[in-house]
């Protein structure tokens, strides 16, 4: 079960290169935007980790998109971006094998909120847009970027937080594998909104972040011409919320176990939050350990999708990197696990 | 590859909790309808739905602390409880990471949500209380099943809004044929809730008291909710442990529109039964009969019913919408119409399209099963899930052979 990355489309307070997002995480100082005019409602910060200048008229255009809220929309461009990088152009013979797996957290909580507030708050509970209410089902992004980029193949939303990006990938891992599609825009998005901004200051996993990061992974098929940025070998999940069972370590000795790695190979491991010796118990203390989070927030179903973009960075600007296995883990609050393998 | 069996069913309903009641439910014809109790609906013009006023998630649930969790992951795991007891299994299983759980949802904990809301309009963002914050992220509807049951293997939430259940029961299915794991929970949950009534009146897809679909008058919906479970697991590990069998299953497919958020589109569902049908290894003249998504609004009928015309030619089997006793479940919706599906293989009838009173001429080719079960050998069945998004995903199940 694995899946080349030929194309990617990220978009972070870093910036909008997977080159400016390793340097953000580098630097691992908090990337802070100041937020205070973007919305009528006070914020708990004045400088949050969201991305700037994201004009949805100047990159999608003004038809069919005033109703888009911004995480759609974000996903919309980040989506065109992975397409045109991995030089894959939907056309009537390919469409219906090219599809989106997309992670989620909860949709839009503005987007919900907002709608469900007008039922509070109007004359009549009723009196809501109903052009907003497609905006409140989680699948909204996943939908909307296959309408704009005419794909008709596997579409899904997968929910799980910070995790939601490595469940995606084994979600699209499997539709290759079965044979269902050709290729898959897999990904994540997360929008900045007070919403977001006070949810995480209000349950302490603040600041919220934002970002939208979505990969081209393609079925590694004889006649696959576009060289990969990177391969994924496997993705291995559970659910362990003991707290006396290291449910992580095992996850990845799996994860590694299916990609037929050497756990004594790993060369990185990326993730929301790492310490030094994290996983040290499985892969070697020298692997490098890259965290997003420092610099980016919390970006919630998107945390996976930036780690991989960490990585490609990586790649990218090491040549020894080149051909040397890396982990992508993630642990949600409630006890899940997740691990993926990538090669470069 | 392995072969998958449905062992166990868990139904948490409004016409029934629990396979014994769902099936008498069906069997009779119940109706789920009623005047909304769950938030105040007296603004609303429409003012029913299908809820489940006999849900008692602490009579059910031996794990879950109830406080800990919202009503949506509640009902996902009091189905998953039930089905797993219907199935005989005995938990916690040999190998926990063998056994995984996966659920489909539309709008996730959404009354956690608008409990979310309700503090924001009193007091401000800063007051949004921050358990109702953690118990909001719609991951959690699995990982209740997981919790509640001691499964440690994968446990994913898909909200693929209202065919959210046949993606799971497909993704699990992919899953055990593959070898991946032994056992998987799949199903779906959702709970009536103020919002999307509200964008279902303003649709104009709410019907007043009566969802009648097929039927020449039919006017829309009614919102409802549930948990819907199955137990899934490979045939060797069915034998081995001598578990009754109710049915297999025998594949799915999942396409996306990828033309409009809200209506949808003929072709695009047409080619998904195809889909379906040929991971399944049936043609269209195996099926015996199609548990529709039926959601008795004009537009999805009328699709619905000319992309079953396009696949099955003049050889279409009988049809019925158990969304007419139920109401519209959302994420749940395709989960109950698989256990319906697979109540009918085993018992051996068709659940019946209650409140159906008027032939639709635009529909000539549509027998709807009206108003009364009907004995019937069913073979083979196709359920069909459509949802919001595009984003359409139909099983297929069959007797066990």
């Amino acid at each position: 079960m694995t899946g080349l990355v030929t194309g990617w489309g990220v978009l972070s307070a870093a910036g909008e290169s997977v080159s400016e997002l390793l340097a953000a995480v580098r630097a691992g100082a908090v990337v802070g935007v100041d937020v205070r005019d973007r919305f009528d409602e006070p914020l708990p910060t004045a400088q949050a980790p969201a991305i700037a200048d994201f004009d949805v008229r100047r990159l999608l255009g003004r038809k069919g998109t005033s109703f888009l809220d911004r995480a759609t929309a974000l996903a919309m461009v980040a989506c065109g971006r992975a397409l045109a990088d991995g030089g894959l152009t939907p056309d009537d013979d390919n469409r219906h094998r090219i599809g989106v797996v997309l992670g989620t957290t909860t949709g839009s909580l503005k987007s919900t909120m907002d709608f469900s507030r007008e039922t509070l708050v109007q004359d009549k509970p009723y009196l809501v847009n109903p052009v907003l209410f497609p905006n409140t089902v989680m699948n909204c992004a996943s939908g909307q970027a296959a309408i704009r980029y005419g794909l008709r193949g596997v579409n899904a939303t997968v929910a799980g937080g910070p995790l939601a990006f490595l469940y995606a990938l084994r979600y699209a891992l499997n539709a290759l594998r079965r044979g269902y599609v050709d290729a898959l825009l897999v990904g994540g998005v997360e929008e900045y909104t007070p919403n977001t901004a006070w949810a995480a200051e209000l349950t302490g996993a603040g600041p919220a972040g934002e970002a939208a990061a979505v990969y081209l992974l393609r079925r590694p098929t004889p006649g696959l011409t576009e060289a990969p940025r990177a391969q994924v070998l496997s993705v291995a999940t559970g659910f362990q919320p003991e707290p006396s069972v290291d449910g992580l370590a095992g996850c990845v000795r799996r994860a590694l176990a299916t990609a037929k790695v050497r756990p004594a190979d790993v060369w990185a491991i990326a993730s929301g939050d790492l310490d030094a010796d994290s996983l040290s118990e499985v892969v070697p203390v020298a692997a490098q350990r890259w965290s997003v989070r420092p610099a980016l927030g919390d970006c919630q179903s998107v945390t996976g999708a930036l780690a991989l973009g960490v990585l490609l960075g990586r790649y990218a600007e090491d040549p020894d990197a080149r051909g040397r296995p890396a982990l992508i883990v993630g642990r949600s609050r409630d006890g899940a696990v997740a691990a993926a393998v990538v090669r470069g | 590859m392995h072969r998958v069996v449905v062992t166990g069913l868990g139904p948490v309903s409004g016409i029934g909790i629990g396979v014994n009641e769902f099936t008498a439910g069906l069997r009779s014809g119940r109706s789920a309808a009623a005047p909304i109790t769950s938030f105040d609906a007296s603004g609303f013009p429409h003012h029913w739905a299908g809820e489940v006023p006999a849900f008692r998630p602490e009579a059910l649930l031996r794990r879950l602390r109830v406080a800990d969790w919202g009503r949506s992951a509640l009902f996902a795991a009091a189905a998953a409880r039930l089905a797993a007891m219907d199935a005989g299994l005995s938990l916690p299983a040999t190998d926990p990471a063998r056994v995984g759980a996966v659920v489909g949802t539309t709008s996730g904990e959404s009354t956690v949500v608008e409990q979310l809301t309700a503090e924001l309009v009193a007091g401000g963002y800063p007051t949004m209380s921050a358990e109702a914050l953690r118990q909001a992220p719609a991951e959690r509807l699995s990982y209740a099943v997981s919790a509640e049951l001691g499964l440690a293997g994968e446990s994913v939430t898909l909200t693929t809004a209202c065919s959210a259940s046949n993606y799971a029961i497909g993704y699990a299915y992919d899953l055990l044929c593959w070898g991946e794991a032994d056992v998987m929970v799949a199903g779906g949950a959702d709970s009536v809730c103020r919002w999307a009534h509200a964008g279902f009146y303003r649709l104009g897809a709410l019907t007043e008291h009566a969802c009648r679909p097929f039927d020449r008058d039919r006017s829309g919906i009614l919102t409802g909710e549930g948990g819907a479970a199955l137990v899934l697991e490979t045939l060797e590990h069915a034998r081995d442990r001598g578990a009754r069998i109710y049915a297999e299953v025998l594949g799915y497919g999942v396409n996306c529109d990828a033309h409009h958020m809200v209506a949808p589109n003929e072709e695009s569902v047409a080619a998904c039964m195809r889909l379906a049908q040929e991971n399944a290894g049936v043609k269209p003249e195996d099926i015996d009969y199609i548990s529709t998504h039926g959601t008795g609004t004009p537009a999805n009928d009328l699709c619905e019913a000319r992309a079953i015309r396009a696949v099955f030619g003049d050889r279409v089997p009988p049809v019925s919408s158990i969304k007419s006793m139920l109401g519209h479940t959302m994420g749940a919706a395709s989960g109950f119409g698989a256990i319906a599906t697979t109540l009918g293989i085993r018992h051996g009838f068709l659940p019946p399209t209650i409140n159906w009173a008027t032939p639709d001429p635009q529909l000539s080719w549509i027998d709807p099963v009206p108003n009364t079960a009907r004995p019937a050998t069913v073979r083979v069945a196709q359920n069909n899930g459509l949802a919001f998004g595009g984003n359409n995903a139909i099983t297929i199940f069959g007797a066990i052979r």
